[in-house]
């Protein structure tokens, strides 16, 4: 072994059996962001789809149900029930039974056999705001698509006059867990390592054994190194599950190359393993430094753009999005899975994730001091 | 082999260290006595360059502590209060990982290993995971373990601290043995019967060091006997009553108790039949009287109270 990493072996032997011997803390690592992604990819569909809706037809002929089925086929309303009066209509939707109430007036197929315009009703639940722009958008354009049909069959036309196709790339489904899931990863990465070399330092500090290694000649560098290597592994055995979670249970496909994604993964979890131990270095007991992983990772959660778009944010919150790990990591795993981009593309990620992981381990290793007061 | 010049730690405005300077000899056995706080740990832990020193030099194997680390560490083993040793690890993984910090690897590791299971009789709980190891065998693994790489200078930080009366006796049979083979120790201890098989102590009181050197010689010291008094031993019933008895007796300069006894430093001119009506007079009918020696606790009473008198 080398100067610069002397005691290096020897620290990683002890790790290793130190965390295979703490069931404990080897649990606390890999359970909770197991639960955490699963409970994520679950709770975080925003997919507007089969909104609970009631129907009120007053005029009950063939073109009113007719009309009640193009309704049905957006995937968007889902009839979970009929109503008699617009006051029922009214009631189920207070009540919380639907969101959305469809009433077809009676004259409905008159009026539109009359050439008069025919009216139809949509009361929408406005509470919760993405539903309620759902329901809004894809009735308008039921009715409007209608209307259009109908004077085009007037005046003799088959089709509409322009007709817009649209393409979905990369997600074309636009299932929301396809975007979230990556971003859950690199935050329940974050999570579960940082913590893990934060504790692992501090203990030794509250234990004293910290000061029986600073006795022998353990290099710096050597008891660093030792002290994150072990959480490197575990760290990938993680992300390469979380993955596996994600293409086959959240059936979310990886686009992009497998192994350009754990290189990745790889240069980010060093980020986070050198944050563990710059924040062991400043921490003196386990609460502490449990309290300081947990600060830095509402900043990843809120600003990476995780879940909000980093281009809208203030620039306060913009400048912070751009020294997080994460916000690297994430975009880069997007571009990955999603994108089915390759290294190339993104060399510059992967150049930010490695400098900070160097930048953030050298510090650590600066400071912690050779004398511990 | 150790040498301290003037050796100074000051925290913030607090002096914990005040120019304290000795020299201990290769082979001996150092004890290091003082109350809580005197500023003994902090002494160890710049010679074990755990701290920086404030002021002041110490130098170890000719080495400077402060400049010379690398060159330093190879040769001292630290065994610290706490017996500080991984817990979730067996006493077997805990000498294997000690002694792979200090670079040995195969048979040399393999050779020193069984070298010092032999010595500390650990075998049958080799297996055993540290956490539940007893004090004794905690102690011992701990110092096992420091002992691994062969150092040339043992320090030890209270390490009988806790420790039953027969692990305590034998640790010094090791510890002696130890010296015998050329190695320096340095030890901090409370306990005076410790203090007077050490073949030099050091005593600090308030972040200075008192006195220094061997046991029999500070027991010679002028002020420990003043001129014209003399040391008494007085065994009897009640002593905590005689002892306020004969404290306001005239002629008597100190007395401490000591178990079943108590110390008297007194006049020369006071005889013992005095001292022996005074007692009768608080009911304590029996007392046996006999002249002793000081002992090492009565030359750290006498230089401490000489120090506040001073100041």
């Amino acid at each position: 072994m080398s100067k610069l990493f002397r005691g290096f072996t020897a620290i990683l032997y002890k790790e290793f059996l130190m965390v295979l011997r703490d069931p404990f803390t080897l649990f606390f690592m890999i359970f909770p962001p197991l639960v955490e992604m699963i409970a994520f990819g679950y709770a975080l569909d925003t997919d507007v789809k089969h909104i609970a809706t009631v129907l009120l037809d007053e005029d009950r002929t063939t073109e009113s149900r007719q009309f009640v089925t193009q309704f049905e086929n957006t995937q968007t309303f889902r009839i979970v029930g009929e109503a008699r009066s617009v006051t029922e209509l009214a009631a189920l939707i207070r009540r919380g039974k639907a969101y959305v109430g469809l009433q077809i007036p009676p004259g409905f197929t008159r009026n539109l056999n009359a050439g008069r315009s025919a009216k139809v009703q949509v009361l929408i639940d406005g509470s919760n705001s993405s539903i309620a722009a759902s329901a809004l958008n894809t009735a308008l354009n039921v009715g409007f698509r209608n209307g259009l049909l109908t004077l085009a069959q007037k005046i003799g036309l088959r089709d509409l006059p322009v007709e817009v196709r649209p393409q979905m790339l990369y997600n074309p489904e636009m299932r929301s867990p396809n975007f979230f899931l990556p971003g859950v990863i690199g935050i329940v990465l974050q999570i579960a390592t940082t913590f893990a070399t934060a504790m692992s330092l501090v203990r030794e500090r509250e234990r004293g054994t910290l000061e029986q290694l600073m006795v022998s000649p353990l290099s710096r560098w050597g008891l660093m190194l030792g002290k994150l290597v072990p959480y490197l592994a575990i760290g990938m055995v993680m992300g390469a599950l979380l993955f596996t979670i994600m293409r086959w249970v959240f059936h979310v496909p990886i686009a992009g190359d497998v192994v350009a994604l754990m290189v990745g993964t790889l240069f980010y979890v060093f980020c986070l393993l050198s944050l563990g131990l710059l924040i062991s270095t400043r921490a003196q007991n386990q609460m502490q430094a449990l309290q300081m992983t947990m600060m830095f990772i509402l900043p990843s959660v809120f600003f990476s753009g995780f879940i909000f778009p980093r281009e809208t944010m203030p620039e306060i919150f913009y400048a912070i999005s751009t020294v997080l790990p994460a916000t690297y990591y994430i975009e880069l795993e997007r571009a990955l899975v999603l994108r089915g981009a390759s290294l190339g593309d993104f060399w510059f990620h992967l150049v930010m994730l490695a400098a900070m992981g160097v930048a953030l381990f050298s510090l650590c290793v600066l400071r912690l001091r050779r004398t511990i007061a | 082999m150790i040498a301290c010049d003037n050796l100074t730690k000051r925290f913030g405005h607090f002096t914990a260290v005040d120019h304290v300077s000795f020299a201990v000899a290769k082979g001996s056995i150092f004890g290091f006595l003082g109350p809580n706080g005197s500023g003994k740990s902090t002494v160890i832990r710049m010679l074990c360059g755990l701290l920086s020193p404030s002021d002041g030099h110490a130098r170890i194997a000719g080495f400077d502590v402060a400049r010379e680390p690398a060159a330093i560490k190879p040769l001292i083993g630290y065994m610290s209060q706490k017996f500080s040793l991984y817990d979730e690890l067996t006493a077997h993984e805990n000498l294997n990982f000690y002694g792979r910090l200090y670079g040995l690897r195969g048979a040399a590791l393999r050779r020193r290993y069984d070298e010092l299971v032999g010595l500390t009789h650990l075998a049958p709980y080799l297996n055993r995971r540290a956490a539940l190891l007893s004090g004794g065998w905690r102690q011992r693994l701990a110092m096992a373990c420091s002992l691994i790489h062969q150092p040339s200078v043992l320090f030890l930080d209270e390490p009988t601290a806790g420790i039953d009366p027969v692990a305590r006796r034998e640790l010094w049979d090791l510890l002696f043995e130890f010296s015998s083979q050329g190695m320096t120790l340095f030890v901090t201890t409370h306990y005076m019967d410790e203090a007077e098989r050490c073949s030099q102590v050091g005593y600090i009181h308030l972040s200075k060091l008192v006195v220094c050197g061997e046991p029999d010689d500070l027991k010679q010291l002028p002020v420990v006997n003043p001129p014209d008094t003399r040391r008494i031993d007085v065994t009897c019933e009640h002593v905590t009553v005689g002892l306020q008895a004969v404290r306001q007796l005239p002629g008597v300069r100190t007395a401490t108790v000591f178990g079943q006894s108590m110390h008297l430093l007194v006049e020369a001119s006071l005889s013992e039949d005095f001292i022996r009506t005074e007692l009768a007079r608080v009911n304590i009918p029996h007392a046996d009287i006999r002249p002793i020696a000081p002992s090492l606790e009565d030359v750290f009473v006498a230089l401490t109270n000489n120090r506040n008198g001073e100041t």
